[in-house]
């Protein structure tokens, strides 16, 4: 029981890190309403650049930073192949991930770059849970308080119409294609610092660690909803939410693999669980909407 | 919906602790736990871990000993997961089978020992500056890497009329890109041309080995995860184009390759057992140990020799 | 240049699918002009091209031929979100006009801004509450208690009045309403209907009206065109236009057109 609970502090963590991807996630699905797949490939592409200029005596916070614009150009590329060349988003995200497969390969001169802990002075690493800890809960607080201001600007708010009612926010003179542009630029900037703190938490960066985690970003987001929707509808739970989610999710699967339960079942689960979660209140709304019938009463 | 998902939940923790109550009521003498991480699961790298397992069992006797096998899936993101389970169960010893595993395992423990297993370059895997053969710390374990220079000096002692050789790997595998560079290094050193031709999944190897074949007088393959997953499909192409394969591994070779200079994974699996139980046993410290490597012998697949006619030298045995 | 003019609609050409066997040419060589303060009623059959005509005007594509002047101004390349500064728009579909995941305020902040350039300023300001609380207590619907209400909780007739609410707000030089009741029950059509009179008179805005119900069109407005095949076919005015009645526009419409009028709605209402 104790090595059960002493396994946990570390899923935490690494609810925490996924969860600052799962936060880029959240902006292009429930915000933007755009389902961008770029994501694969950016989490990958802010952990090769930051592991990169850290091997190479880069300082770590300029790291990522760096890496952090990486993405942010990342989220443009799609936006230029959705916007500009008029790709449907969903494949226009495939194709720019398809496209950083390559580009990281490129920046890490190979499938793989180790930055170690013993070796590097990094910010976060698996071998000080306490530390990478306190280091990740204030990152979340940033991340939420830093989103919560900016999502009630001005600008916040067109991005939020945007996504909300695309043809009603034309109607009010807000550019649709900038403020996709931020969007898009936004949340994979987001992913990519996710990256980036992903490779000094767990020491390398590797061409593969991006496979599926629109999958595990989703599944963050939709479990978060369903826990915190009790707490509250303010912007700042929501938020919150999403780093919630994804820690639920990482405990579960800490708990999948130390009780030896077969994890090859794991990808199928969180796929399933996506697809309930977001498919029960589709299929609520079809049954009410064939109760009221057409006119819609005053 | 909250409800469903609380219920989920709560079945996945009562069947766990419903486990963990039947596991701690095992617990008697003093066994040794050790905790083995793999990547992915293909032959070369079972072949490790069963040796592994063997060898432990030899020299400590199998009712002393407990193993924790996990598998990856592939999934970066689950080795550091499975590795902080090993460490909050805290094993006497982690197996890192494959370079992931590994560094995920290297990150996240200073104390227990971790062998890693199937990792060819270990200064490259660890970023270690001026590696010298030891890691030293908490870490050591053996590599894959047959003498690569005799790797490549095999393609020359069978086919000494090659003028270009295609190299063959997967774009995604640091192991591979490291053999394939030492390979053309030493091949361009004697005034042969190497060409690279890689894939980024199992999903091209099919355009990318037809190309090759076409363009080349001979493939090399390293010792490549993807490859020896697809090595009959790449073994199909080859055969048709009438192209000769010297592969890394026993296992390649089986399925599409003329020749091998051969470590059996097994047997390396095997060496890292040994290493395991003196480590547990007290007699070494891990922190002296050098990596070790296990004995090569050369080895040649017979049906595809005999179709293509190649004629082997003495001193190769014939793969069964 | 006519002062006067507001609108100047010449020779808009739009055809859809253009070059296939499906190719409709829904408006031809259009011509209109709106003086300043025209509350312009539009009716015709289904497919006649209003709607069309109105999507001209604010821009949600490029005509194939043609200029739209509003208030001297060529807007005509102009694309649609640019155009918004000088229009107010409200739809057939009550859910179009509002974003559904936003609060009241927030839409009716949204709109204070229309045109206007946005910052990292705050999207509401306290100040703000007050004056839409106002705005909102006008209508008589009981939304100035609800500011932080989501829009998609308001019923098809309360979101209608909201738009209508956040298409006047800037004063728009020009005010398009396209069946704007025809998605609402008689009642609510009604106290929408008797909103969009007093919004338009309070703030003097020159507006065209697309209406299924003839009675309506001919009640409301100074002035009334009915459409036919992508073209103005009759334009009344004034005292004329007072004198109307149901079976004088239908009399009308058969010696313009040459046909029936094929519309069942706009006769049986």
């Amino acid at each position: 029981m104790g090595n059960f609970i002493a396994s946990m502090p570390s899923a935490i963590a690494q609810g925490l890190i996924w969860g600052i991807m799962a936060i880029g996630v959240y902006i292009t699905f429930r915000i933007l309403d755009i389902a961008d797949l770029t994501v694969d490939g950016t989490v990958c592409t802010g952990a090769a650049v930051c592991a990169v200029l850290v091997v190479s005596g880069v300082n770590v916070w300029l790291a990522l930073l760096i890496a952090t614009l990486a993405g942010i150009l990342a989220g443009c590329v799609t936006w230029f192949f959705h916007t500009v060349l008029g790709i449907p988003a969903i494949l226009a995200g495939i194709l720019t991930q398809l496209m950083l497969w390559s580009i990281n390969l490129k920046i890490m001169s190979g499938a793989n770059v180790a930055v170690p802990s013993r070796s590097y002075s990094v910010l976060l690493t698996q071998m000080n849970v306490p530390m990478a800890l306190v280091f990740l809960v204030i990152t979340a607080v940033v991340i939420i308080a830093l989103l919560y201001l900016f999502f009630g600007t001005e600008i916040g708010c067109t991005i939020r119409a945007t996504g909300s009612n695309g043809a009603m926010s034309r109607a009010q003179g807000i550019n649709t294609n900038l403020t996709k542009l931020i969007g898009l630029a936004l949340s994979n900037g987001i992913v990519a610092l996710s990256g980036a703190v992903l490779c000094q938490y767990q020491g390398f960066a590797d061409i593969n660690m991006g496979r599926g985690a629109i999958v595990t970003g989703l599944a963050s987001v939709i479990i978060g909803e369903a826990v915190i929707r009790r707490i509250g509808k303010n912007f700042a739970v929501k938020l919150a939410g999403v780093f919630v989610g994804s820690i639920i999710y990482w405990i579960v699967y800490q708990t999948v693999v130390f009780f030896k339960l077969d994890t090859d079942l794991l990808k199928m689960l969180s796929a399933l669980l996506v697809a309930i979660f977001l498919g029960v209140p589709y299929i609520k709304k079809q049954l009410s909407g064939r109760r009221k019938g057409g006119v819609v009463n005053g | 919906m909250k409800k469903v998902l609380s219920a989920i939940i709560a079945v996945i923790l009562c069947a766990s602790f419903c486990l963990l109550a039947v596991s701690c009521a095992n617990s008697g003498a003093k066994k040794y736990s050790i905790g083995i991480v793999q990547i992915v699961q293909h032959e070369a790298l079972d072949a490790a871990t069963e040796g592994f397992k063997k060898a432990v069992t030899d020299k400590l006797g199998a009712n002393n000993v407990t193993f924790d096998y996990q598998n990856a899936s592939g999934d970066t993101a689950n080795c550091t997961t499975i590795v902080n389970g090993f460490v909050a169960n805290k094993v006497d010893l982690i197996m890192a089978n494959a370079t992931p595993a590994l560094q995920a395992a290297y990150n996240a423990t200073r104390t227990i020992p971790i062998l890693g297993t199937s990792v060819t370059e270990y200064g490259v895997a660890l970023g270690l500056e001026n590696f010298n053969g030891t890691v030293g710390s908490n870490v050591s374990g053996t590599s894959d890497l047959a003498p690569l220079d005799e790797q490549a000096q095999m393609i020359l002692d069978l086919f000494p009329e090659t003028k270009t050789v295609g190299l063959l790997y997967c774009s995604a595998e640091a192991n591979s890109l490291y053999q394939v560079k030492v390979v053309e290094e030493y091949l361009a050193g004697k005034g042969v041309t190497a060409k690279r031709y890689s894939f980024s999944d199992s999903n091209d190897v099919s355009a990318v080995t037809t190309t090759a074949a076409a363009e080349s007088d001979v493939i090399y393959i390293p010792t490549d995860n993807t490859a020896a997953a697809s090595a009959s499909i790449i073994g199909s192409i080859l055969l048709n184009a009438k192209k000769p394969a010297i592969a890394g591994e026993e296992g390649i070779c089986s399925k599409c390759g003329v020749a091998t200079l051969s470590i059996s994974y097994y047997d390396l699996g095997y060496k890292t057992g040994e290493m395991a139980a003196k480590i547990l046993k007290g007699e070494e410290k891990i922190e002296n140990m050098a990596i070790a490597y296990a004995p090569t012998t050369k080895k040649y697949n017979k049906t595809i020799a005999d179709e293509l006619g190649v004629t082997i030298p003495e001193g190769y045995t014939e793969i069964k | 240049m006519d002062n006067n003019v507001m609108l100047r609609l010449s020779g808009i050409v739009k055809k859809f699918n253009a070059g296939t066997v499906n190719e409709k040419v829904a408006l031809n060589g259009l011509d209109l002009t709106l003086d300043k303060g025209d509350f312009v009623t539009v009716i015709g059959g289904n497919g006649a091209g209003k709607s069309t005509m109105l999507n001209a005007i604010a821009g949600v594509w490029r005509v194939d031929g043609g200029s739209v002047v509003l208030d001297g101004v060529d807007i005509t390349n102009l694309p649609e979100y640019k155009r918004a500064k000088y229009l107010g728009r409200v739809f057939q579909d009550p859910m179009m006009g509002t974003a559904a995941d936003m609060q009241i305020e927030e839409n009716l902040a949204l709109a204070a801004r229309r045109g206007k350039r946005k910052t990292l300023a705050p999207g509401i300001r306290k100040a703000e509450r007050a004056q839409y609380r106002e705005m909102l207590a006008e209508l008589g619907l009981g939304l100035e208690s609800r500011l932080s209400v989501k829009v998609g909780t308001l019923s098809g007739g309360q979101r209608q009045a909201l738009t209508l609410l956040m298409a006047a707000m800037r004063e728009p030089k020009l005010l398009l309403l396209d069946e704007h009741t025809a998605a609402l029950d008689p009642k609510t059509a009604a106290t929408v209907l008797d909103i969009t009179e007093r919004i338009i008179k309070e703030h003097e805005l020159t507006t065209l009206m697309i209406t299924h119900n003839m009675r309506d069109a001919i009640t409301h407005g100074n002035r009334l065109i009915m459409m036919h095949e992508g073209s103005i076919i009759i334009d009344v005015r004034g005292e004329e236009k007072q004198k109307l009645t149901v079976e004088d526009l239908l009399e009308m419409f058969t010696k313009a057109s040459g046909g029936e009028f094929s519309n069942d709605r706009a006769i049986l209402s």
